[in-house]
């Protein structure tokens, strides 16, 4: 008897072991990291002194903002307008690749096809490989776009000091336990909204110690358990990517099409100037209000599809489009409220003007 | 009762003459004809040609066809096959992944144990100093190098209907860049290997199944099911913390290397899960196989 209970010991000792290794390995990744002591000034100056510019390595995104599931299938209206969602749900991995200030390269991976966006100098090509086109695109010289650029420099510190002035009134600032991305040490920033308005429950940000360099950062939402949108570095190289990567040639057979970037003049509303958008309170619980007539045509267009009833409910007032992050109150009178605010708040709004 | 006391015997000899060290010689003597019998049999060539019709019955449909694929319909690649016939390769094996690779495998994997099992062959097969464990072995590798075959069968098939129908040139990856001719060949036996690898987890737990019973067929379904099982509970969303753990869950991510750079992580991840399967079951195959009395 013994002897048949010690040839199934194997069946038994295999799973335990996998078990064990599997629950130890996020343990050993969870463990304190020790680094020299930092306030938050500090950790924002590294942050804003880092002059890394070249590396390469692999983001993963999630978002989780509660909507409901996007049905794949459907009518051609229907897969434009869930395209466009696709970003805001689910998870995506994405390769980036940098080389000094003009050279990048950032792959966005699906399951048979990936997305390119290529920047070599002043060349900018986008590849989309699942209908085989690409967008070829010439950016303005390097001169005219740093004279857009305003006149002011600042040093780190100054940055530091500048950015925690504008946001004391309505956020605290504080640095929660120090962590590790992509297996490297980092600081990490905790911006916590003062207001308790906002659906915003904090924004973290993970400070590589060494560079400087934003290694994650995640928005958790007041009233989920999972971070609402989190971008995170799962590996990373500070070593020059491999040069080849940036010459792009469209392939045999691509529909490639050229366009012009819009200048300020024939953009439709410089500066939002001209335009009606406008914003009512500041700080973390501010409404975006667009008037009714603005983009009527594209809005028109988006509540004709099928998958506008679905993602939206009827409000008093309207109808809402609620995610654990943003709200938006699309108005019976063709208005359009928008905020990292409750509905109510939005319908407040709608009413008061 | 003589069969009692016969698998007794045997276990006894086993026990005291562990081959391996004791005749190497008789023990790769087992592989070889493991192998030979395998690849002499007329189901594993029927088998091997119907996976193979797969990709020159795309080929040859595409061809004839008077209008060529649109994008986004059909299989991923299907609308690059007009364009480059290497994409044959690729579609076939797309095609071939969710149900006519598993079930290969899971006929010849089921078939392992249970099928000497089934025709009695089994004893006589243990009669030979070379012991239970080596023969779990030999059958297990029996298995996964019909996975390497039946893989290589549909990639090679592929290109040779795209070399014969299509033309065929630098391949375009999924970021756009374009590889040379040779190049493409050496994607295409990495892509092979990948699907190699995917397939060993079903193997292991067809070999497991084959442990269970004598009768073969009852294996071979319980392996199949299983795999259309795993990769419907792959598709349920609500199960997506179960996804990373299915055996079936990286099969189709051999897209990554199509890619440029090319991008290994899925390749390692599936080898780590298809090694975790492998273990599992094969030591659930293991205490089966040893504390079993053959009677036939």
């Amino acid at each position: 008897m013994s002897r048949i209970w010690l040839k199934w010991m194997p069946a038994v000792a295999v799973p335990a072991v996998i078990a064990v290794g599997v629950l130890a390995v996020p343990l050993q990744a969870g463990a304190t990291v020790d680094l020299p002591d930092k306030s938050p000034q500090d950790v924002l100056e590294l942050a804003a002194g880092s002059t890394v510019d070249t590396f390469s390595g692999t983001l993963e995104q999630t978002s989780d903002l509660g909507l409901p599931e996007i049905p794949s299938t459907g009518d051609a209206a229907a897969a434009e307008f869930s395209d466009a969602l696709d970003l805001l749900t689910g998870s995506h991995t994405v390769r980036v690749y940098q080389n000094g200030a003009d050279q990048s390269r950032v792959q966005v991976q699906d399951t048979m096809s990936e997305r390119n966006l290529i920047q070599n100098g002043s060349d900018l090509w986008l590849y989309d490989s699942a209908d085989n086109t690409a967008a070829h695109t010439t950016l303005p010289a390097a001169g005219e776009q740093s004279a857009e650029k305003p006149g002011e420099t600042y040093t780190p510190s100054d940055l530091a000091e500048k950015f925690l002035a504008d946001v004391s009134p309505s956020t605290e600032v504080t640095l929660a336990e120090n962590t590790q991305v992509a297996g490297r040490t980092a600081y990490e920033l905790v911006l916590t909204p003062n207001t308790d308005d906002t659906l915003v429950g904090s924004v973290s940000i993970a400070v590589d110690s060494e560079t400087g360099l934003p290694l994650r950062v995640q928005v958790d939402a007041r009233n989920a358990d999972e971070p609402a949108i989190s971008v995170a570095f799962t590996t990373l190289s500070l070593d020059a990517p491999p040069a080849d990567l940036f010459a792009f040639t469209p392939p045999a057979g691509a529909t490639v099409t050229e366009e012009t970037l819009p200048t300020k003049d024939d953009a439709g509303h410089p500066e939002g100037e001209a335009s009606g958008v406008t914003v009512t309170g500041a700080g973390w619980d501010a409404v975006v209000v667009i008037p009714a007539g603005e983009d009527a045509a594209a809005l028109a267009e988006l509540t004709a599809s099928p998958l506008y009833s679905q993602l939206t409910d009827a409000v008093d007032g309207g109808r809402a489009l609620s995610t654990t992050l943003v709200s938006v109150l699309i108005a019976d009178d063709g208005r359009v409220f928008a905020g990292s605010v409750p509905v109510q708040r939005l319908q407040a709004a709608a009413a008061q003007e | 009762m003589s069969d009692k006391t016969f698998s007794d015997s045997v276990s006894a000899s086993v026990a005291m003459a562990p081959a391996e060290t004791a005749r190497p010689g008789g023990a790769w003597a087992l592989l070889v004809s493991e192998l030979t019998v395998l690849f002499r049999r007329r189901r594993t060539w029927a088998l091997l040609l119907a996976l193979a019709a797969v990709p020159v019955l795309i080929a040859v449909a595409v061809r004839l066809s008077s209008q060529a694929p649109t994008t986004g319909r059909g299989p991923p690649f299907l609308d690059q096959v007009t364009q480059n016939g290497l994409f044959v390769a690729v579609t076939g094996l797309i095609v071939s992944i969710p149900l006519f690779l598993p079930l290969t495998v899971g006929v010849v994997a089921g078939d392992t144990i249970a099928g000497e099992a089934g025709l009695g062959t089994l004893r006589y097969l243990l009669a030979a100093p070379a012991g239970r464990v080596w023969l779990l072995v030999v059958k297990y590798i029996g298995a996964a190098v019909f996975c390497l075959a039946a893989t290589f069968t549909v990639v090679t098939a592929g290109v040779l209907a795209g070399l014969a129908l299509f033309p065929v040139g630098p391949l375009t990856l999924l970021s756009g860049d374009t590889i040379s001719l040779a190049e493409s060949f050496l994607r295409a036996v990495l892509i092979a290997g990948y699907v190699t690898v995917s397939l060993l987890g079903l193997s292991a737990i067809g070999l497991f199944f084959s442990t269970l019973t004598v009768v073969p067929v009852g294996a071979m379904a319980a392996t199949i099911v299983l795999s259309v099982v795993a990769q419907v509970l792959d598709s349920l969303p609500q199960l997506d913390w179960l996804h990373p753990w299915l055996f079936s869950h990286y099969w189709l991510d051999f897209a990554d290397l199509l890619r440029q750079p090319i991008d290994f992580t899925s390749f390692g991840t599936n080898a780590l899960l298809q090694g975790g399967y492998l273990l599992v079951f094969g030591a659930l195959a293991y205490g089966r196989f040893v504390t079993k009395d053959i009677l036939s």
